[in-house]
């Protein structure tokens, strides 16, 4: 793929007798978001921990921005950005002492933390104690600590989970600039409203493998029934005609479905990412 | 990376309750210490003398040995000086003194006692007095006091208390702080953000291990200044207590490594501290067998302590003591790898990975 950030290849990794994530392989490229999208313990978080860095998979290779990982973890890492799930921010330091650590420790000197804490919505507790901060908060300072390096390729794990819709607004608006200015975004995620919204492809992924990488709309496309409802009143009574667009004669039945009456409401569905992953997988994502 | 690391722990150091707890040890300690046995090295009777007849007891008192004698103009300088407990015991000598002993006159001596002094420092000042002011008299004494000195002729047990000391200090800021300060790291998972940026889990264990040992080293020298005892050979004591704080922390890697949280750490330091103090209890009680002491390896570094401070030896003499404490530190770093390994295996999740996946710096 040109430009290729990320590149997996029959990734695999077990814990003991449980097969945790089975060869798995992805590509993406550069200024791209792909969402992993599965229920919890469907092998994302695990996917995400070997490239980067932190798990050796048992087989398959991963190449980042060109590197080997685990190779070259530490060339990999300096341009690298990670969200964790766990909210592992230094909770005795302020939020301005947590960022200018963490830049350091990428050898950024004279950081200014101001402006990702202004993004982020934090420059008013910019000085307090992390300890004293709500878990939306903490969330923030970690996707701006994920920034600092201003990362080719970023990582996160469940950025938005269990936020307001406020700070879940904010986070978005974050990952979108970051894929805007060209850097590689791969999310884990459950929601699969905020895996359409984001992603520029999203990958299924159950009991450690992909079932399906895709455009949310190519996917809904291949795999969803699109339909129109149209509800509509004769004589007193209400009646409720579903017509499905991929049949043959839809125009026809739409033609009669508009005369039948009086018309109430006229609706068109299409599938949710969470029907084509139960068509999949057999399970939904909060499983 | 090593240094950044070091920095951010030092100053997170006084929001700590562990690196605090260390560093008010020696003060603890010293302080409980003085209370139960009346400090380590001032242990000798302080009087004070008010003299306001020129009396041949003050010219007396001044060759006396084994006693502190202060000489002073006013008696209630002197009074007030006792009831501070600056002094242990006062004299006043009124004018005509000596004249009065001779001619049988029996005048008034006045003797204070400070209230919060030691008995022992009392009987052997109240003594004191009245063989001075016994020399002065005309007439023979009835008796003759034969001073003979019997039992053990060694140190008091407050002097060889001191290694205890200096192992309390230098164990709980070596081995405590580097292994809570890591096992904080694992549990709030602070340990998987740092080690996905360039630096690497080696990092964070020298790191750590710096900082127990610069945290020992403070504390160990803390201990002896605050109890006087560093003795005539500051270099060599400083070098003693270097390779303790360096062993205590490579120690502290250890467990920090192998502990899953501060439970288990503090269990494990309840049931393991006993193999670190144990030498010092040979200090304690010289009749015991000292070669078991032998056994320990803080004993390689808490006897040159004890030499220098106490018995006057030089580097020379301590020499061999603290080479063997050296080569224990050589010693002990493929064991703290191995540990560090067992670290490497519980963070990527399971221990079958033998190969290490985080240690490339």
């Amino acid at each position: 793929m040109p430009g290729s950030a990320l590149s997996v290849s029959g990734l695999s990794y077990s814990f003991g007798q449980v097969r945790a994530v089975d060869n798995v392989s992805l590509e993406v490229a550069a200024g791209e978001i792909v969402g992993l999208l599965g229920p919890n313990g469907a092998g994302k978080s695990t996917t995400i921990r070997m490239l980067t860095g932190q798990l050796r998979p048992d087989s398959g290779s991963i190449t980042i921005l060109g590197h080997p990982m685990p190779e070259a973890r530490e060339a990999i890492q300096a341009r690298m950005g990670v969200c964790f799930e766990e909210k592992n921010v230094y909770d005795a330091m302020s939020a301005v002492e947590n960022l200018r650590f963490f830049a350091s420790l990428f050898g950024i000197k004279r950081f200014d933390p101001m402006p990702i804490l202004t993004r982020v919505d934090l420059a008013g507790r910019a000085e307090d104690r992390v300890s004293t901060y709500s878990k939306g908060m903490r969330q923030r300072l970690m996707m701006a600590r994920s920034l600092i390096n201003e990362p080719d390729i970023l990582f996160l794990d469940e950025p938005t989970d269990g936020l307001d819709p406020v700070s879940s607004r904010t986070i978005r608006d974050l990952i979108k600039d970051q894929a805007a200015r060209g850097a590689a975004v791969i999310l884990t995620t459950h929601d699969m409203f905020e895996a359409d919204e984001l992603s520029d492809r999203v990958a299924f992924i159950n009991e450690g493998s992909i079932l399906a990488v895709d455009t949310p709309e190519e996917l809904k496309l291949a795999h969803g029934q699109r339909a129109v409802k149209i509800r509509s009143r004769d004589d007193g009574v209400i009646s409720e005609i579903v017509v499905p667009l991929d049949d043959p004669d839809a125009t026809e039945q739409l033609r009669q479905a508009m005369s039948a009456g009086h018309i109430l409401t006229i609706h068109t569905e299409e599938a949710t990412l969470e029907d084509i992953f139960v068509e999949y997988a057999g399970r939904g994502l909060t499983a | 990376m090593i240094r950044k690391i070091l920095l951010k722990d030092l100053s997170l150091g006084p929001r700590s309750p562990i690196v605090l707890w260390a560093l008010v040890v020696p003060f603890v300690l010293t302080f409980a210490f003085r209370i139960v046995f009346g400090g380590l090295f001032n242990t000798e009777p302080r009087l004070g003398i008010v003299d306001l007849g020129n009396s041949a007891v003050t010219e007396a008192a001044a060759q006396l040995e084994g006693i502190k004698v202060t000489f002073l103009d006013a008696p209630d300088d002197l009074r007030r000086l006792v009831e501070e407990g600056n002094l242990d015991a006062g004299l006043v000598l009124e004018v005509g003194f000596d004249d009065l002993v001779r001619s049988s006159a029996q005048p008034q001596l006045q003797f204070w006692v400070g209230g919060d002094s030691l008995a022992s420092d009392r009987i052997i000042l109240g003594v004191t007095a009245l063989d001075l002011v016994r020399t002065m008299s005309a007439v023979d004494s009835p008796v003759d006091v034969s001073v003979v000195a019997i039992g053990d002729q060694g140190l008091e047990l407050s002097v060889r208390m001191l290694p205890m000391l200096v192992i309390m200090a230098v164990a709980i800021a070596g081995v405590m702080v580097p292994a809570a300060s890591l096992i904080e790291e694992k549990t709030r998972r602070t340990l998987s953000a740092v080690l996905v940026t360039p630096a690497s889990l080696k990092d964070v264990l020298v790191a750590k291990g710096l900082l127990g040992a610069i945290l020992a080293i403070l504390t160990g020298v803390m201990t002896l200044l605050l109890n006087s005892a560093f003795g005539s050979a500051p270099v060599a004591t400083l070098l003693a207590i270097t390779l303790g704080a360096i062993m205590m922390a490579e120690i502290g890697l250890m467990l920090g490594s192998w502990a899953p949280d501060t439970a288990t750490m503090f269990a494990a330091w309840k049931g393991g501290a006993i193999l670190l103090l144990f030498p010092v209890l040979f200090t304690i009680w010289p009749t015991l067998p000292q070669w078991i002491a032998k056994l320990g390896p803080t004993y390689y570094f808490l006897q040159p302590i004890f030499d220098l401070s106490i018995n006057g030896a030089t580097l020379a003499d301590v020499a061999p003591q603290l080479a063997i404490a050296a080569v224990i530190c050589i010693a002990l770093l493929p064991l703290v790898m191995r540990f560090g390994r067992l670290l490497e295996g519980r963070l990527v999740g399971e221990a079958k990975h033998q190969q290490p996946v985080l240690t490339n710096a």
